[in-house]
């Protein structure tokens, strides 16, 4: 238990999550406890700049675990009764961060060259353009007799 | 590979027109290309809901528990497959091998889920003749399953190299791109389990038209 306390709130360099280093390559702070300023900023850095190095494996668990928990509740919503139009929005939001969650960071886009993540992205908007045009053209065109 | 204008904490940047390794750009063309040819397969399963004229409909049919198990598996397949991408990099064989290993197991499990859920399905009386929705719903799902079977088997022979030795810390960039095709086939589940599953697992028959299926 004390062991796990230490780990939590001290770091040999690179925090308990063994995040990557800011773009400047800054030393971290001494403290990088769940519940400091500092852990916290490094996190967020971690979320938000890209072109560093790939994070470690506790960040990697952590997005694991994150990504488990939305999937429980998303399954959890599916037997909760009353939800009415919010079902379907509140359904595509979780499953939008799974799905940017994996690509940031299981598939190593916000750590990349930002030019993958422009490649990715315009593939993106293509595929949701062709989607909804699909969509579009099915809905208030003739559509076919089904069986 | 190589002018390495890195520094510790940076990709080496590659000798090529755009610093990019032409390989691993590859990949990402191709997961591109990936996006629309599911985004059409997905849209038009959306265009087909809730039309089809004969059961079972989606409601009568759908196995939301086994399917959020299967869906679990898959996400930790994800997880297993970025841990041994960070070993086979660190140059911890063991480690690395047995995650790619799990990610191996892992994807087999997935592929026995969707096994056993085509079956019951067919059992049922459900196939891609019987209506629209079975067209649509093996069609999509069926060509996700054909990805994820190849990804298994990449898996299992990357796998193989990375125990016998030929995958190292300086060649792990194959593992890498394995990698980016394993989680993208992770994300296009995370669509089809939403959209297919959670969302249209309500769709009942039109109305007038009495249940298919009688469960016991």
């Amino acid at each position: 238990m004390a062991n796990l306390w230490q780990k939590l709130t001290q770091h040999d360099g690179n925090g308990w999550w063994n995040l990557p280093h800011g773009p400047s390559n800054e030393l971290n702070p001494p403290y990088e406890g769940p519940i400091g300023g500092a852990w916290f900023g490094n996190l967020w850095r971690t979320l938000t700049h890209g072109n560093v190095s790939h994070a470690g494996v506790g960040f990697y668990w952590l997005v694991g675990l994150v990504l488990a928990i939305i999937t429980l509740l998303e399954v959890w919503l599916f037997t909760v009764e009353g939800l009415g139009g919010w079902f379907i929005p509140i359904l595509l939001f979780l499953s939008v961060i799974k799905f940017v969650g994996v690509v940031a960071y299981f598939m190593h886009l916000r750590f990349d060259n930002l030019m993958f993540t422009y490649f990715f992205a315009s593939a993106m908007i293509i595929g949701i353009l062709i989607f909804s045009l699909l969509l579009v053209i099915m809905k208030y065109g003739n559509q076919p007799v089904l069986f | 590979m190589t002018q390495a204008a890195a520094t510790e904490h940076h990709e080496p940047v590659e000798n090529t027109s755009t610093g990019l390794n032409s390989r691993k750009l590859m990949m990402w063309a191709f997961l591109a290309s990936d996006v629309m040819f599911f985004g059409v397969f997905i849209a038009t399963y959306l265009v087909y809901r809730g039309k089809s004229l004969v059961g079972p409909y989606p409601s009568e049919i759908l196995d939301i528990p086994l399917t959020s198990v299967s869906t679990f598996v898959l996400l930790m397949s994800s997880l297993a497959m970025v841990l041994a991408l960070h070993y086979v990099k660190a140059g911890e064989k063991n480690k690395g091998t047995l995650w790619i290993l799990l990610v191996v197991v892992l994807g087999a499990i997935f592929m026995g889920f969707q096994f056993y859920e085509f079956r019951e399905f067919a059992h049922e009386g459900l196939t891609p003749r019987t209506n629209i929705f079975g067209t649509t719903f093996f069609i999509l799902t069926g060509i996700h399953g054909a990805h994820v079977t190849i990804g298994v088997i990449w898996m299992a022979f990357l796998a193989y190299g990375s125990h016998v030795g030929s995958l190292r810390s300086d060649n792990s960039l194959d593992l890498e791109i394995a990698g980016l095709y394993w989680h993208f086939v992770d994300i296009v589940w995370i669509v089809i389990f939403t959209v297919i599953y959670l969302i249209s697992a309500a769709d009942g028959p039109p109305a007038g038209v009495g249940p298919t299926i009688i469960h016991g």
